[in-house]
């Protein structure tokens, strides 16, 4: 797939898996790789930039085997924000699935 | 590439970044490192999954230097920005370097014209001490209407200076956003 897309897409990602609970930036990483197939390396500048623009908070928090972690929790204004890019993903692939409907008519 | 090599490039490529951000993402690469040996993979494998970390390095340059030049738009920073965004790609040399330059040569052109209007008295004085008895009072009449013409556009070139430096700069962030993570609505 188109890597422009993807990375739009993968904002869309992180922000529906930080939904319902908490995630370390690793975890978040290998959520998405094991649905899609993604530079991985390119999660954590979007979490950096999403961090910024203040969707995300962070917090460290210790973990049983190692070095403590770093968790992204959704703010408010990422919450309003996840909701605006999914109703616009539904339009996009309603359109899209269309498309490909009226494609596949005409064959 | 192994951890140490990963983080190296990673770190010499965010050079143009302050120190404390430069150590948080070096952490955060870190933490994957860490995580990823914990459940078995080696070194080499994690950084190959990670992807290049110039590339990395050049996302997060590109995006701190627009950032800056967001908060303080000195003809340096916004030059450092405009560099840094056509680095992503060869898609960013052509929609912000072509621009870029137009819009630079439109300002140039104006503040050119506004300052060669306004120094025109001076121009006409210069003309006569050089070749002196060819004083005619329409020179000096029009260079003065001109000097008065030309200060308002020197003050106009002012604002849209600032305008378009303003507007180009969110254009640069849009750019970036685009390159990195889609289209965005502010």
């Amino acid at each position: 797939m188109n890597v422009q897309f993807k990375k739009g897409v993968l904002e869309l990602c992180v922000l529906v898996l930080l939904d319902k609970q908490d995630r370390y930036g690793y975890e978040l990483v290998q959520r998405i790789s094991d649905q899609i197939e993604i530079s991985e390396g390119s999660v954590y500048p979007l979490l950096r930039r999403l961090t910024k623009e203040e969707y995300f908070t962070t917090y460290l928090q210790e973990s049983s085997e190692g070095p403590s972690r770093k968790y992204y929790k959704l703010t408010d204004k990422g919450r309003e924000y996840l909701h605006e890019l999914i109703a616009e993903w539904h339009e996009f692939t309603r359109g899209v699935n269309q498309l490909i409907k009226e494609g596949e008519h005409i064959e | 590439m192994n951890k140490k090599q990963f983080l190296q490039q990673l770190d010499d490529s965010l050079q143009k970044l302050p120190h404390d951000e430069r150590r948080d993402i070096l952490q955060d690469y870190e933490e994957y490192f860490t995580i990823g040996l914990e459940e078995g993979k080696t070194e080499e494998e994690i950084a190959v999954s990670l992807g290049s970390p110039r590339q990395i390095g050049k996302e997060l340059s590109a995006s701190h230097q627009v950032e800056k030049a967001h908060t303080t738009a000195t003809a340096r920073n916004v030059m450092r920005a405009v560099w840094a965004v056509i680095g992503l790609g060869f898609f960013n040399l052509v929609i912000v370097l072509g621009p870029f330059i137009a819009l630079v040569g439109v300002l140039a052109a104006g503040w050119a014209a506004g300052g060669a209007f306004v120094v025109s008295p001076l121009l006409v004085l210069f003309s006569n001490l050089v070749n002196w008895g060819t004083f005619q009072w329409f020179d000096a009449f029009v260079s003065i209407a001109l000097c008065g013409i030309g200060l308002f556009i020197v003050i106009g070139m002012f604002f849209a200076t600032k305008a378009i430096t303003k507007g180009f700069l969110r254009y640069l962030k849009f750019n970036a956003s685009l390159v990195k993570g889609g289209l965005r609505h502010d």
